[in-house]
């Protein structure tokens, strides 16, 4: 504390110390001292900020200098690593149970529709399979195209599944797909098996396009119309090379069409429909194909559903008429159970074949985690003959299948 | 006179009627009704009620999207696992990733919880951080007026109005906060448990502590093993609250509170969750008075 010259001055003449006054000059003391050592802290304080911001310039400059350091080193100047496409890869494997050995059940038919199949993909032996290892890309390739492929590796097998680009700034909001794809007709030829809810394809896809479905090389035009409810349109001219609806070599003999829309009824109830044909050639003649979906799906709460989804499909192939159907329900519990159960008929076949093939089918699949599925089927089939016999076939299968990288979300 | 008549009336005429917005969550839909009045027409995509990681990808969400100007998402990998597929199918190159009218509303905010290894191991990680910063009142004022900055660059000719509507935000914000500081008081250090990684942006800013969540990893349910240790944990540590999302199952929780004598607290974790949350005020309010009394 600094010396009161003032006090010492007023000390003298003691008649003034009255109370009152000396309160006053307490005060003024006060004040003058503390402006006295504010000054005094101001000075120290000023050069304490001095230095402080002498510390951090030159913490900055250091920082400057390690960075063109560093730049001397630079090299990775042509690294594209941020330009990567999506990867994903997707693992199906199964163990199944069949009453019907392998010998047997290999080149299976379905009366009137498969006279034998010449590829099972999917499940096909009794004992263990891998059934795949989907590879799968997605790439914006620029402002106006995305690209995507799907790889299907199988042990014996490297199979493009789908290759494709999709435009993004088409006039009049139009999308247009170009390559080899599954066509967007009916609710599951597009989806791919391990979207699916069960295990194994409905048995009028499998009979009437077999487990591929319509895959082939072509363009695919779609609209969605610009309204609240939701109608697509879509028209596809395709190769045609699925031989047991089509197949005709000589040129690209199909053209596909389909409408679809959806809406919901209140806060909780989904409703899509549509319809779809498919007209194409085989080696002998015409070949036309229509398919009538419906799905009502029931949102419980953010995790539990129950949906209800059916499909059926007539075609008019050299003039025979056969048709078929399918209808499941599907009660997905919670974040991990789901349960389904699939009624499949064919119930119109040529004439002299049989008009009672059906199929049944029940599936429970666990999901510990959101990309990890196991699966539990069970099928009871009547539908197929083996080496030219019509037999009942009864299969259990435990499929597990996961997916990893950068998978996309799927669709409704 | 009639010819400055007639050249406004030009200009009104090649203004926008009104901007069609749509946003992911109902949050985000009432700031852009606060910042565009009647300038704006606002869809929301999600229902407020459910768990926003799992929005179904319905039909009914393409033909709205297809129709907007602009789109407003949460961002953080929220909208990862259903946006998308709709997005394709509406094919609106205005909304479309990249396009003038997206707009991903994290980027006006800082992200929590970064994590140091990416990996499913450890559950459904977000690997830029906590999506879930709506639950602070400090990120709504940037957010608003990253919107306001957005709609004016679509909508320029309302740049003022946009801008005039924020400022009236702002300050409704700040009473708010100012309304809610003693309430919050009440948080400091108190310790919760939380079902899922929902409120960090909450109790980080209330100075409250989040010891545990009833999730032993994002997106895992809960295991008896973890439950049990999770039970162990709130004994010792005497903690007393379990913050519950309106969307998880309450099972769990019931039965964790039953064992410890916990009191179970619903919070809305949007605009319109909860029956009591139906305004950002209330919103805000209700999550502060919920967590902290």
């Amino acid at each position: 504390m600094p010396t009161l010259p003032l006090s010492l001055k007023y000390k003298i003449n003691k008649t003034l110390l009255t109370p009152i006054f000396y309160g006053e000059i307490m005060k003024k003391t006060i004040l003058i001292s503390v402006a006295l050592s504010t000054l005094m802290l101001h000075a120290t304080e000023k050069s304490d900020l001095e230095n402080r911001v002498k510390v951090l310039e030159k913490a900055l400059n250091a920082q400057k200098q390690d960075k063109l350091k560093q730049a001397l080193n630079k090299s990775n100047s042509f690294n594209q690593k941020s330009f990567i496409p999506d990867i994903s890869l997707i693992l199906s494997g199964s163990a199944v149970a069949r009453d019907i050995d392998n010998d047997q059940y290999e080149g299976y038919g379905i009366d009137g529709f498969v006279e034998s199949t010449d590829e099972i993909p999917f499940n096909k032996n009794r004992g263990f399979n891998l059934n795949y290892a989907e590879f799968g890309m997605h790439s914006v390739v620029g402002p106006y195209f995305d690209a995507d492929a799907i790889f299907h590796l199988s042990p014996n097998e490297f199979e493009i599944e789908e290759a494709y680009i999709t435009s993004k700034k088409f006039p009049a909001n139009l999308q247009l797909k170009a390559g080899s794809f599954k066509s967007g007709f009916g609710r599951i030829n597009a989806i791919h098996q391990h979207a699916q809810h069960f295990s194994n394809q409905p048995l009028v896809y499998e009979a009437m396009l077999g487990v591929e479905g319509i895959k082939d090389a072509g363009v695919s035009l779609n609209w969605v119309a610009p309204t609240d409810t939701y109608i697509m349109a879509g028209a596809e001219a395709l190769q045609g090379t699925n031989e047991l609806s089509f197949g005709r070599s000589g040129s690209n003999n199909l053209y596909v069409g389909y409408l679809k829309t959806g809406f919901d009824l209140g806060d909780s109830n989904s409703i899509l429909a549509g319809g779809s044909v498919a007209f194409g050639k085989t080696e002998n003649g015409d070949s036309k194909l229509y398919g009538g979906e419906l799905t009502l799906k029931h949102t419980i709460d953010s995790y539990s559903s129950l949906a209800w989804q059916s499909e059926y499909l007539y075609r008019n192939r050299e003039d025979i008429k056969q048709s078929g159907y399918y209808t499941q329900l599907i009660y997905d519990k919670d974040s991990n159970w789901e349960f389904g159960v699939r009624y499949d008929a064919l119930n119109k076949n040529s004439v002299n074949q049989p008009d009672d093939l059906k199929k049944y089918s029940a599936i429970v699949q666990y999901k510990p985690f959101e990309f990890t599925k196991l699966r539990l089927q069970i099928n009871h089939d009547k539908s197929k003959s083996f080496e030219g016999i019509r037999k009942d076939e009864n299969q259990l299968l435990l499929e597990f299948l996961v997916e990893t990288g950068a998978h996309g979300a799927h669709a409704f | 006179m009639k010819k400055t008549l007639f050249a406004t009336l030009l200009l009104t005429s090649s203004i926008f009627a009104t901007v069609n917005v749509a946003t992911t969550y109902n949050y985000l839909g009432e700031v852009t009704k606060a910042i565009g009045g009647d300038l704006v027409k606002v869809d929301v995509l999600a229902n407020p009620k459910l768990d926003p990681h799992f929005i179904t990808p319905k039909p009914s969400l393409i033909g709205k999207l297809r129709r907007e100007d602009l789109l407003i998402i949460n961002g953080g990998q929220l909208e990862i696992g259903w946006l998308p597929p709709l997005l394709k199918r509406a094919n609106n190159s205005k909304i479309d990733n990249g396009g003038r009218g997206f707009l991903d509303a994290s980027g006006a905010v800082t992200l929590i919880d970064k994590p140091v290894n990416v990996s499913r191991a450890y559950g459904d990680v977000h690997p830029d951080g906590n999506p879930h910063y709506a639950l602070s009142i400090d990120n709504i004022t940037p957010i608003a007026e990253l919107i306001s900055m957005k709609l004016s660059q679509i909508d320029p000719a309302n740049g003022a109005k946009y801008s005039a509507n924020f400022k009236t935000f702002k300050s409704n914000i700040e009473r708010l906060k100012s309304k809610l500081a003693p309430i919050i008081k009440g948080c400091q250090g108190k310790k919760v448990i939380q079902y899922h990684e929902l409120f960090n942006y909450a109790l980080d800013a209330f100075g409250a502590e989040k010891v545990s969540n009833i999730e032993p990893l994002p997106g895992i349910s809960p295991s008896s093993k973890h439950t049990l240790e999770l039970i162990n944990i709130m004994k010792s540590q005497k903690i007393d609250t379990i913050l519950q999302d309106v969307y998880h199952e309450k099972r769990t929780a019931k039965f964790i509170a039953n064992k410890t004598g916990a009191t179970i607290k619903i919070i809305p974790h949007d605009v319109g969750a909860t029956n009591t949350a139906n305004t950002i005020e209330e919103f805000y309010t209700e999550v502060a008075t919920k967590i902290c009394q």
